[in-house]
């Protein structure tokens, strides 16, 4: 599969030349099977730029939400294919425990914070509510699973036919589900069982260590954290993600090089680069 | 090894580990996948040392009868009645672990269900009744 990295930056896009090179969009990552399926991992602001490289011969797209937060789905009503009739666009995310998928989605979705309702859009919508059981989308089998981040929250594995797994958790705080991180094996570590072993871990590292003490239960990781994350996890190649809006080119290629040092992680570890392409 | 839990089943791992008063968590099989240090006087075996334990293998250590001394049978005691009424339920019993000492025990118990009314498995929490056994 091919993935790319379409928008890496988290909680606000954040254009600017002091984020040329990191990005500033916000979280989106496209991955593209071998035999053409089209997966879109959340839309933030990042999903306008992968819709300009799309075919028009494109006519299915799966978009799969980790969470409702803003930074995750501000593109969606940016994005190109939904307002082909042409097109259908199954969208997967998860529901909360009063409302449904298509009922949190309309209040992003509807006046006042955008001008065209869902109903209004020409394509052909259909939504799934997850945590679901693991589903075949093409030549993909997807499964998530809920994770510690503040509402409801999941992370998905991917795995194409042939063997290689991609996982995505761009909004996760592994850290809070144990007294001392990490200290307890995977299965009872948040996100374990969906990243044990993946050929690429996408990862919410949103902090310094220092930034993280002041920034427990918000719902993200630290650098040191998801270096550490990944080594419990097994994963042979780990890509630091959703990056803070405050944080610099500059200060990024400083703090990943000191968690680095700290870490002396296993797997490879290669900065979330927006517009950077993995083929795994 | 054993299999991955979910993230309700986590993070009331994370909430019991870090509260003094004994608690113990089950699966939806009533396996017990964790219970907290306090509640370690009411095994009289640590949690290292036991690991998970199916609801034979538990309910079997502790011995149980109500306040009039009669058996509670394991599907009468609070753990196992809330995972099948899915609803929670309190109850005083006595028990008595591989120490042989009797406790008055008042417990309460509540189902973990999350969306889609899928039952992750129950928490229950203990408090001994001060008095004479």
């Amino acid at each position: 599969m091919k993935v790319t990295l379409w928008g890496t930056r988290g909680s606000l896009a954040t254009p600017g030349p002091e984020t040329a090179r990191y990005g500033g969009n916000t979280s989106c990552v496209g991955v593209v099977g071998r035999e053409g399926t089209l997966l879109v991992l959340d839309a933030g602001t990042g999903i306008r730029r992968l819709a300009a490289t799309l075919d028009a011969s494109q006519r299915r797209i799966d978009i799969l939400l980790t969470h409702l937060h803003m930074d995750h789905i501000q593109g969606l009503g940016f994005f190109a294919p939904l307002y082909r009739p042409d097109v259908d666009v199954h969208i997967w995310g998860p529901a909360s425990t009063k409302l449904s998928l298509r009922e949190r989605l309309m209040r992003y979705l509807s006046p006042p914070l955008f001008p065209v309702s869902m109903r209004e859009l020409p394509c052909a919508i259909t939504l799934h509510e997850v945590p679901c059981a693991e589903v075949e989308i093409g030549e993909f089998r997807v499964s998530n699973a809920l994770v510690c981040h503040p509402g409801p929250t999941v992370g998905y594995r991917i795995v194409e036919a042939g063997g290689s797994v991609l996982t995505y958790l761009p909004d996760h705080e592994p850290a809070l589900s144990a007294l001392a991180f990490p200290s307890l094996p995977r299965e009872w570590t948040s996100g374990g069982t969906l990243a044990a072993e993946a050929d690429l871990l996408i990862h919410d590292s949103q902090y310094s260590a220092h930034e993280y003490l002041g920034h427990v239960g918000w719902g993200h990781s630290s650098l040191r954290q998801t270096l550490d994350f990944a080594s419990l996890s097994g994963v042979k190649h780990v890509v630091p993600f959703h990056h803070d809006p405050s944080h610099s080119d500059a200060d990024l290629d400083r703090l990943i090089g000191e968690a680095i040092a700290g870490a002396k992680p296993a797997c490879r570890v290669t900065p979330g680069l927006e517009g950077t392409t993995f083929d795994i | 090894m054993s299999a991955s839990k979910s993230i309700q089943i986590i993070l009331a791992r994370q909430l019991a580990s870090s509260i003094a008063t004994p608690i113990l968590l089950v699966d939806p099989s009533g396996t017990l996948v964790y219970y907290n240090e306090p509640a370690e006087a009411i095994f009289n075996q640590r949690f290292d040392e036991t690991g998970e334990m199916t609801a034979a293998e538990w309910t079997a250590l502790i011995a149980a009868v109500d306040d009039d001394r009669n058996p509670l049978p394991p599907d009468h005691r609070p753990m196992m009645r809330v995972l099948t009424e899915r609803c929670p339920v309190s109850q005083t019993m006595w028990t008595r672990s591989s120490d042989g000492e009797w406790r008055h025990l008042r417990i309460t118990a509540f189902p973990l269900i999350g969306e889609k009314d899928v039952l992750f498995g129950a928490m229950s929490i203990f408090w001994e009744i001060e008095g004479p056994s």
